[in-house]
């Protein structure tokens, strides 16, 4: 069935979507961003003009979030999209009433194109195949002479159902669903920013370089850095003050995994599920070596076909409920947000998002320059951390709520002293 | 590029210290680069909020006042509420009907109900004459009906938006004759007019748009 430019359309949430018009507030945005820089300056009329396009091409981008009797549904959006200018917000709310409904924003600066998502939409995944769609139709609109090279969905393609679909209720298994309780997560402190401000730093290193790093530890680039991340946050939060009661809560990474790698899917929606990393840091000395094989273990076991497909029938399960269901969703509203408080925020002391390699096709990289990737940070996950690698540039950015900047600090010097080169970005959030 | 030699890293950047450390950073080229995230402006403030603060101030003092003067002489019936309804509707008739961005299908359906609520209740606490049940709940819900009918065929390519609204009104049009059954409204003409335009303009809905209809009711209580 062909959805394009038919004006009756609606989506169901996916299931991942569900719980997050609920649980977002001016501190909780749930949003991610993913930045590209391009060569020369964007045009902003142009840019408009692409986005215009692929909007017709991607109805499911344009919609704005209604409610309904049981759930809230995406419903087409007949108001028009504006592109705006970057402003400091990283990942700022996603307001309704500032952006005639929509649940992401196209920005630009100087030769950056920014595009921020709410997590209802879409996941990474989704983002950048948008991402994709857009540059090449901007760079087309400029006059350049780019081929897509069916890396790139280009706005002549007629969209698929496929795309639309909930995936997670596709692989739903009712006799693979057990809940598994888990403890609350360390939390890291620090002095919050103040007005909702986040504070973003990234660094970036030699792709080349870091995988043969993480190779030499027989491990892959994401679990190097969640291990590594655990002993930055071991050695500069919790070592020698190991008495104090809330350091003895285990200090989890929360790391998304992309579920098209392991399931056949081409949504364009949430379908991705996590893995963590997980330890209670009491011991006088753990070394990195001791966390390798910590975290190595732990994604093996979470990585499991079996255990992945449990993760995501817990999730469907509380949806097939058949009293949650037909509740009233300003009850269930409520039910949501409960459950959310107690099981989700609490659960992770940060997250590790690595959306992972990004390919453009040939003709396009003289036009493009970087890639960055962020997700917001709020009043739990203080700090998180997004990785995205683009050619040789292997961009790491924390993003953090907080004004100190230690973590970040000690990470970037574990590169350092290996002899890497680390250039960092930064928006310079303390200065306000 | 800027260089701090304490954490090793490159930077690029016009401010003197280094993000990480904060040292002051080494450079070479005194050439101004463009930052790559925008400065943080504030938000300017305006005249609103204090506005806003002093006729909330105002509303509540006069509610108090109001309250104060009718229970001191009280004599069997609760005049207060008639200004005091009529205050608070115009708070909703501002922040809502006016500053909101809600639609206005969606705005007109609120400030009707909202408004037979509060007249229904000045006629039960003031002098009980009946009025509200009478003429004013079925003559309400008629213009509104009419009203937002109105809206749909005017700005026909935002009906998606309105037709709930709509089909609520419709529905509470039905109230009236039901009070009709009870005896509770004794004057039946407005609420047999209200009741057949409802009647109508949905059987016009069901006859010439049943797709629409049936969408909307599909989408919005989808389980």
């Amino acid at each position: 069935m062909n959805k394009e430019n038919r004006y009756d359309t609606w989506y169901r949430l996916d299931n991942s979507g569900k719980i997050f018009p609920e649980v977002s507030n001016h501190r909780e945005t749930n949003v991610f961003r993913v930045a590209i820089t391009l060569s020369e300056p964007v045009d902003k009329d142009i840019l408009q003009l692409a986005v215009d396009g692929i909007l017709s091409r991607y109805p499911m981008f344009k919609v704005k979030l209604k409610k309904g009797l049981f759930w809230s549904y995406f419903d087409h959006n007949s108001k028009p999209f504006f592109i705006e200018e970057m402003s400091h917000y990283i990942c700022g709310e996603m307001n309704a009433k500032y952006n005639n409904g929509y649940l992401f924003k196209v920005m630009y600066r100087n030769s950056d194109i920014a595009v921020e998502m709410f997590h209802s939409l879409a996941d990474g995944a989704g983002l950048i195949m948008l991402i994709k769609a857009l540059v090449y139709e901007y760079l087309k609109l400029t006059g350049k002479e780019v081929k897509s090279d069916n890396i790139v969905p280009t706005k002549h393609q007629k969209p698929s159902m496929e795309e639309y679909e909930d995936a997670n209720a596709k692989y739903y298994n009712s006799k693979n669903r057990k809940h598994v309780p888990e403890e609350r997560a360390y939390r890291i402190k620090g002095t919050p920013l103040s007005d909702d401000l986040t504070g973003l730093i990234s660094g970036i290193v030699s792709t080349n370089k870091i995988i043969n790093l993480a190779r030499e530890s027989n491990l892959t680039v994401t679990e190097y850095l969640t291990a590594l991340m655990m002993s930055v946050i071991y050695k500069t939060q919790i070592q020698y003050r190991e008495h104090i009661p809330s350091n003895q809560k285990p200090v989890k990474i929360f790391v998304p995994v992309n579920l098209r790698k392991h399931f056949p899917s081409n949504t364009l929606r949430n379908f991705s599920n996590f893995v963590k990393a997980s330890m209670i840091m009491i011991e006088d000395d753990i070394t990195f070596e001791n966390l390798k094989i910590l975290v190595k273990e732990q994604f093996e076991k979470g990585m499991t076909k079996k255990e992945l497909i449990r993760k995501m029938s817990e999730n469907v399960a509380f949806e097939k409920n058949a009293f949650l269901r037909f509740t009233p969703y300003f009850l269930k509203k409520y039910a949501l947000k409960i459950g959310y408080n107690m099981l989700g925020m609490k659960l992770n002391t940060m997250s590790l998002t690595n959306i992972g390699k990004i390919d453009f096709p040939e003709s396009m990289q003289p036009y493009i320059v970087d890639l960055t990737a962020a997700v917001y940070s709020g009043k739990y996950n203080t700090l998180n951390l997004a990785v995205i690698s683009y050619q040789d540039r292997f961009k790491m950015t924390f993003t953090r709520s907080i004004i100190e900047t230690t973590i970040e600090k000690e990470f970037f010097r574990h590169f350092t002293s290996l002899g890497f080169d680390v250039e960092v970005e930064s928006n310079y959030v303390e200065e306000y | 590029m800027r260089y701090c030699d304490k954490c090793k890293i490159e930077i690029k950047t016009n401010k003197p210290y280094c993000p990480l450390c904060q040292q002051n950073l080494s450079f070479e080229e005194t050439k101004t680069v463009i930052e790559k995230y925008p400065e943080y402006v504030p938000p300017t403030r305006t005249l609103y909020p204090l506005t806003k603060k002093a006729m909330m101030f105002f509303t509540f003092t006069s509610i108090i006042i109001l309250l104060v003067i009718n229970i001191i002489d009280y004599q069997g019936q609760l005049w207060s509420v008639i200004p005091i309804g009529s205050i608070l509707f115009f708070w909703f008739l501002v922040s809502f009907g006016i500053l909101s961005k809600h639609n206005i299908a969606y705005k007109l359906a609120f400030l009707t109900s909202l408004l037979i609520g509060l007249l229904v209740l000045i006629d039960e606490y003031s002098f009980q004459e009946g009025w509200s049940y009478n003429y004013l709940l079925p003559l309400l819900l008629l213009s509104c009906n009419l009203a937002i009918s109105v809206i749909i065929l005017v700005k026909r390519i935002y009906y998606r938006d309105y037709i709930i609204y709509l089909l609520t009104i419709l529905v509470l049009s039905l109230v009236p004759i039901i009070l009709v059954f009870f005896g509770i409204v004794t004057i039946k003409w407005p609420a047999v007019v209200a009741f057949a335009l409802a009647v109508s303009i949905l059987l016009f809905i069901i006859f010439f748009f049943p797709k629409s209809i049936k969408d909307e009711l599909k989408k919005r209580f989808h389980a």
